[in-house]
């Protein structure tokens, strides 16, 4: 039998959130399973040609994945450091007058073409995975700045005001008031970002820095629907297993308070 | 609060992706349409076509749709209204357009229906046997007539700029086997991913001549970059072209002849609908007399004026339909 008290150090004590989250996020993976399962039975009871078996093999596939992968982490990491420390420096109380400009800047970068601008970067900077890295970065970084600023802003003003009265500095009310409670709608901008740069990087394949857009060209070139249907269904996987991942995440870095 | 849906944006970018696909691959040309006045040349009034709608494609490179260019013309000549439905986005929906019956006439080439529709993995050698095979499988399964095939064929080479060319002394795929042996580091490639893909291209090219390059020197990129990039010489000397592609001497590139023969055969020629050509049977022969004019000198000269020149398709079309006096 339990003693009030033990009782209510339970409920008092955080519950642990592991635990809510991915309750409430199981059905994601379980249905990218299933789908990815489906795709590769159906592969598998085709009679593949040389072509198809060219590219749809585990050496290939894997090192396509990763390409598209490591475009996407990296871009993501780059955006996340660039719009973030922008959308900051930009809600402060100087620079507040930029933000406009800054914010046209990157709607250009997502207003333009990619191909476009991919192409129109090897131009100038050759071809390959710097090349590709700075097309996806220029495209990605519309999201997390808009979401960074409006985060910033949305926070109540009395919140920063009573941080100020109690004697925080600047500083501390930016990292123990404000950020941690824009991290929801920033991280809905990295999570938007994330599923932008995994579809668009299917394009990296035109200037030589491969990912999975390397399977739909072959597969539409080539008529070849299996490669298509391969790299169109990983990519989509892929994009929408980062997006779950980034779901969890945000859950688990909401401040307490908003429970 | 501006918090964008996830799921929308990755339509969002798919689509782009689906757009970039069929659009950002090819030399598209604006105006291809203009019309154009047809009088009476060597082309006759043709009684069975006269009043007839007939729907003429073509896929979205320039060459093919001055091949449309040509066959409009010519139906024009011959007295049929025509419908322009050229510079679809490629290939594959072309070809689908014409089993489905939206195109009654478009040009394709014998390589490609072999290995991409009727998905042979590999080609014919010879020009007039490939022709023949692709003849009776198309008809036999797809009810499509082919008409006679050009000598121009728009197979795949590699190219290399004019002076590198001289500098190494290169002539021959043979003589590029020989260099990427002993100058491995200037062994660089710019092609296609569909060329990476088909057994008639890079790995049945490097098994003839017996070429090993590895991975790092080979290039995947788009169709137009491989121009660019070969031009510039940076991140690869050699790049993947086609043989009639009007850019090759307007970039000062010159193609090394495949003195194996190991390129399959690309010979174009008008391709028709069944049902069309069971209520026209005049229509097979109708072009024939152009069709035997059309080689590799020809097309490209007429490829050239369209992407270097910039003159519109139908134009170039026209002017050269009456310089060899099938229309007045």
């Amino acid at each position: 039998m339990r003693t009030t008290a033990s009782r209510d150090a339970e409920t008092l004590a955080p519950p642990s959130r592991w635990r809510t989250v991915l309750r409430s996020h199981s059905a994601m993976p379980v249905v990218l399973a299933v789908v990815l399962l489906a795709m590769y039975l159906w592969v598998n009871s085709l009679q593949l040609d040389e072509i198809e078996r060219r590219v749809l093999n585990p050496d290939t596939l894997l090192r396509m994945l990763g390409q598209h992968l490591k475009l996407t982490a990296v871009t993501t990491v780059i955006v996340v450091i660039v719009a973030v420390g922008a959308g900051i420096l930009l809600t402060r109380p100087a620079l507040r007058w930029l933000a406009p400009a800054a914010t046209g800047l990157a709607n250009i970068g997502q207003a333009t073409p990619a191909i476009g601008l991919l192409v129109l970067l090897t131009i100038w900077l050759g071809i390959g995975f710097t090349t590709a890295l700075i097309g996806l970065v220029a495209y990605a970084l519309l999201p997390v700045l808009q979401n960074t600023i409006v985060g910033l802003n949305q926070v109540d003003r009395k919140l920063i005001e009573a941080g100020h009265g109690i004697g925080m500095s600047p500083l501390a009310v930016l990292t123990r008031v404000e950020l941690p409670l824009a991290v929801p709608v920033i991280l809905a901008g990295v999570r938007t970002a994330l599923v932008l740069t995994v579809g668009v990087a299917t394009l990296a394949t035109f200037i030589n820095a491969g990912g999975l857009g390397g399977l739909i060209v072959t597969g539409i070139k080539l008529q070849r629907t299996p490669v298509l249907v391969t790299g169109a269904v990983l990519t989509a996987a892929l994009a929408l297993l980062l997006d779950w991942l980034g779901g969890v995440i945000t859950e688990l870095f909401r401040p307490r308070g908003l429970d | 609060m501006l918090v964008r849906n996830p799921y929308a944006r990755l339509l969002t970018g798919v689509a782009l992706a689906a757009v970039a696909l069929s659009t950002g691959c090819s030399v598209t040309t604006e105006n291809s349409g203009n019309e154009v006045s047809v009088g009476t040349g060597s082309i006759k009034k043709d009684a069975a076509l006269s009043g007839q709608t007939i729907a003429v494609g073509s896929k979205d490179f320039t060459e093919n749709i001055v091949l449309g260019q040509l066959t409009m013309v010519a139906l024009k000549a011959a007295g049929a209204t025509v419908t322009d439905r050229t510079n679809i986005k490629g290939s594959v929906n072309t070809r689908q357009a014409l089993l489905s019956g939206d195109l009654d006439v478009y040009w394709e080439y014998t390589g490609t229906a072999w290995i991409t529709y009727l998905k042979h993995t590999d080609p014919i050698a010879d020009s007039q046997q490939q022709y023949a095979a692709v003849v009776t499988e198309d008809k036999e399964k797809n009810k499509v007539v082919w008409a006679a095939p050009a000598s121009a064929n728009n197979t795949y080479s590699i190219a290399v700029r004019e002076d590198k060319a001289k500098e190494w002394n290169l002539k021959t795929l043979s003589d590029l086997a020989a260099f990427t042996k002993s100058n491995p580091a200037q062994g660089t490639f710019c092609l296609e991913s569909e060329f990476l893909g088909r057994n008639d291209g890079w790995p049945g090219l490097t098994k003839a001549y017996g070429m090993s390059v590895p991975a790092g020197s080979v290039k995947s990129v788009d169709t137009g970059i491989v121009y660019t990039e070969t031009q510039k010489g940076t991140s690869c000397n050699f790049g993947e072209v086609f043989t009639t592609d009007g850019r090759i001497s307007n970039l000062k590139l010159v193609t090394l002849e495949d003195d194996k023969k190991f390129f399959p055969i690309y010979n174009p020629a008008l391709t028709i609908n069944g049902a069309t050509a069971a209520k026209y049977p005049s229509l097979a022969t109708l072009l024939d007399p152009i069709t035997a004019k059309l080689d590799d000198a020809t097309l490209r000269q007429l490829n050239e004026q369209v992407d270097v020149k910039g003159q519109p398709a139908a134009q170039v079309a026209a002017d050269w339909m009456k310089k060899q006096g099938f229309i007045a």
